[in-house]
């Protein structure tokens, strides 16, 4: 058996057994669907059905490698794009450590430049650093650090939908994605119909784009013409949005921060080390932020804009603001790792462990051929580091390893 | 003054008559489209005419001297339904120009007196366009709460960079205001239900006295476009693209993978700067080896050649900036808001440059 058809296989035995349990979004109706189908890599779009029973039984009967639905809601999911007649969109947020900078610096990725074959681990460049090329064939790994950096992400995230959009936590759909990252959805009717100009504002928000304390200039006007000066405004924060924001991080970064970690962060004026209590009570918590020696406005803002690139969430800006997006679907696999996307509460998000509860292959064992994989986590157990060896692996793992493109199945 | 949260004295409908409650107060009235050009609808006529050519003329709808002009300090049932009439005016001219100018107008009228009333009755023009919005304590330093949803629909069209949801006072899903946000935030809104009555008005035939004027208003709006004349130059002056466009552009030339807005704002930059399908599709192939079919079959559809038939617009900087493609801000970028605003702006000097140096050598 080929190493595709075995995956296959196990896709087709997923969609086929009655008790794997796919949940329908809400307005079933009005959403479109889509699946991308295994063999032919052909994306099936604007389909709509009448109810999940019936969808799962297309689902069945297809296989796709990977199931998405609309986030937006239209009047006629199965026309074209200018006809469907949009009604409104669920608020969508995409967490994916392939956005984001994680801690394990994606060491486990491969890229193979497209032109010349050079090759190496970690980031992808944006140039070949031996032909200038830039495109890149990239074989991905998720690994702890990646989730967990999504997670931190997810976190802060979802603190700004419930203390500042005053979100409860159970009008949030927090899902893992399936592969390295989560995902939330807002379903409530109030973000339903704003349009992509105002979601732009949200990521602005959640993404701390233009924040204006931290604006070192401001507009005057001089004589004839408009002229930009420094100005030494006061600085000051307010107990609102991202204000209140600045001065929890501060506080949270002055409480625990060494020396050595403010000056990582180019915050070398000692005195914010040396006054942190001061700081924390006269300033942070009184206002008086004129009041402590040796720390000018122009350090208060370099605080700040580092206090704001902590606390602001890393999403993909393009998601959230596309209002005709399409997402994967609750309950079906991801094509890359053969993973559920799976929802779970949002106060689980600390203890939610996607390496053990989004498996959905828990039965039997393959033996494949490895040819290369770092240590990994799965199902409770750990595997690897494999290299060019045949090893008898849980379906989950093999499945994974062989979508990541570092194992085929043994004969 | 008693709080009743739906109603409206005469006098502030009159004021306000793009109110839900002005329909209610006119229908019994049950005005047809014919009593206009009757004599005794005359006059109602007239300060309707006044309305919207003022709106074209000076962007207001009432003449800076009460005195001198047909506004009906007295017989505020005709002040009230002037509005309905100028609304019909305006869609007879069919004119997008003058429906804009004049929902402005009125917008910005009514701020002006709204600016002027009690929190009281502001909070009920709010509650009228369905807004989530209540007074705060009376010792707060804000004097509204307003639901970030209603806030956003309307704060995301201004520009300046208090209006950022970023910047505001968001918490716990409210945005804490003072009583001049409010009102400038109504505007929006005004201006919105006011252009939205134009698309639901369906006449198909105007009597004769009514098509007169509004050729008449056509003519008028016509002189004040020409005035109003703000377009690119014929040609494409390179040197005047904004540093994003330029950073694409060169990424594009190199061969090198753009995102997706990238490519977007790239091609719908050429496009509304009026470069042709072809040149564009001519540009992208000659860089490298995009699929000519495709790339062709994607700037028609940006240009409205194909599908809806609408041209797509250049995406606005704080777009870009959302999605990273912002890049190399200079100087002039500190006072526009659009890629295009800069594009007009400096083409306007790097042609005179071109003139003044080819002057010089020749
Ligand atoms: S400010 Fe606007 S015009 Fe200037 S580089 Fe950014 S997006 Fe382009
Ligand atoms: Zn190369
Ligand atoms: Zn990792």
């Amino acid at each position: 058996m080929s190493s595709r058809d075995f995956v296959y296989s196990k896709f087709a035995e997923f969609y086929n057994n009655p008790s794997s349990f796919i949940p329908a979004p809400t307005s079933f109706e009005h959403r479109e669907f889509a699946y991308l189908m295994f063999k032919e890599r052909f994306m099936v779009r604007h389909k709509r059905f009448e109810s999940i029973q019936v969808f799962q039984s297309v689902l069945t009967r297809n296989v796709p490698s990977d199931v998405y639905h609309s986030c937006a809601y239209y009047e006629q999911p199965d026309l074209e794009m200018d006809k469907k007649g949009w009604i409104g969109s669920d608020l969508v947020f995409d967490i994916d450590a392939d956005h984001i900078p994680t801690k394990c610096g994606k060491i486990h990725d491969e890229w193979l430049c497209q032109k010349c074959e050079f090759n190496g681990k970690g980031i992808t460049p944006e140039q070949c650093p031996l032909c200038g090329g830039d495109r890149f064939s990239v074989k991905t790994w998720l690994c702890d650090l990646c989730l967990e950096s999504t997670r931190v992400e997810t976190a802060k995230l979802i603190d700004m939908l419930t203390k500042d959009f005053g979100f409860a936590t159970n009008e949030m759909h927090v899902f893992f994605s399936g592969h390295r990252g989560y995902h939330v959805h807002v379903e409530d009717e109030a973000v339903r119909s704003l349009d992509a100009l105002s979601r732009k504002e949200i990521v602005d928000y959640v993404t701390g784009l233009g924040l204006s304390v931290l604006n070192k200039t401001s507009k005057e006007k001089f004589g004839k013409g408009r002229k930009r000066v420094a100005t030494a405004k006061k600085f000051k924060l307010h107990n609102y949005g991202w204000n209140r924001r600045l001065k929890i991080g501060m506080t949270k970064l002055l409480s625990t921060a060494t020396v050595e970690d403010l000056k990582n962060l180019e915050l070398r004026n000692n005195n914010l080390f040396k006054n942190k209590t001061v700081i924390l009570r006269r300033a942070i918590e009184e206002g008086r932020w004129d009041s402590i020696p040796g720390v000018s406005v122009a350090t208060w803002l370099k605080l700040a804009e580092q206090v704001k690139n902590l606390e602001s969430a890393n999403i993909d800006t393009v998601v959230t603001t596309d209002i005709h997006r399409l997402i994967r679907m609750n309950g079906t696999l991801h094509g890359k790792t053969g993973l559920l996307k799976m929802e779970f509460p949002a106060h689980q998000l600390d203890d939610f462990d996607p390496l053990t509860q989004a498996i959905a292959f828990k039965k039997g064992t393959t033996k494949v051929f490895v040819s290369n994989t770092p240590e990994f986590r799965l199902g409770g157990a750990t595997w690897g580091p494999y290299k060019n060896v045949n090893v008898v692996l849980p379906t989950a793992a093999a499945v994974m390893l062989i979508l990541k493109g570092r194992a085929e199945v043994a004969n | 003054m008693s709080i009743d949260s739906t109603g409206f004295t005469k006098g502030e409908l009159a004021k306000y008559p793009f109110l839900k409650e002005t329909a209610r107060y006119l229908s019994p009235l049950d005005l047809q489209i014919e009593d206009l050009v009757s004599p005794d609808m005359h006059q109602i006529l007239d300060r309707a005419m006044e309305r919207v050519t003022l709106a074209i003329t000076d962007l207001t709808i009432r003449p800076l001297s009460s005195e001198q002009g047909k506004y009906f300090l007295k017989d505020l049932q005709k002040e009230i339904l002037s509005f309905p009439v100028a609304i019909m005016l305006v869609s007879a001219t069919g004119n997008s120009f003058i429906k804009k100018r004049y929902a402005l107008a009125e917008a910005k009228q009514a701020t002006c007196l709204l600016a002027l009333e009690s929190k009281m009755l502001i909070l009920k023009v709010a509650l009228d366009f369905s807004w989530k919005i209540a007074l705060t304590s009376s010792d707060d330093v804000f004097d509204f709460i307003l639901y970030f949803s209603d806030f956003l629909q309307n704060a995301s069209h201004l520009h300046d960079a208090k209006w950022k949801l970023v910047n505001s006072t968001l918490s716990e899903g409210n945005v804490y205001l003072n009583k001049r946000n409010v009102v400038r935030l109504l505007q929006e809104e005004i201006k919105r239900r006011i252009e939205r009555r134009f698309s639901n008005v369906s006449i198909d035939r105007y009597p004769s006295e009514i098509s007169v004027l509004a050729e008449k208003l056509k003519t008028l709006a016509a002189e004040r476009i020409e005035q109003a004349e703000t377009d690119f130059p014929k040609i494409v002056v390179q040197e005047a693209f904004p540093p994003c466009i330029n950073a694409l552009y060169d990424g594009a030339s190199k061969n090198h993978h753009l995102s997706h807005m990238g490519r977007f704002a790239l091609t719908t930059f050429l496009v509304n700067i009026g470069m042709s399908v072809d040149s564009v599709t001519e540009l992208f192939v000659s860089f490298s080896d995009y699929n000519e079919r495709l790339t062709r079959y994607q700037v028609e559809h940006i240009a409205g050649e194909r599908g809806s038939g609408t041209k797509y617009a250049c995406p606005q900087c704080s777009i870009l900036q959302t999605h990273n493609v912002c890049k190399n801000r200079d100087d002039l970028c500190k006072y526009i808001y659009h890629p295009l605003r800069y594009y007009q702006n400096k083409s306007k000097t790097a042609l005179q440059d071109q003139l003044k140096n080819s002057k010089n050598t020749q």
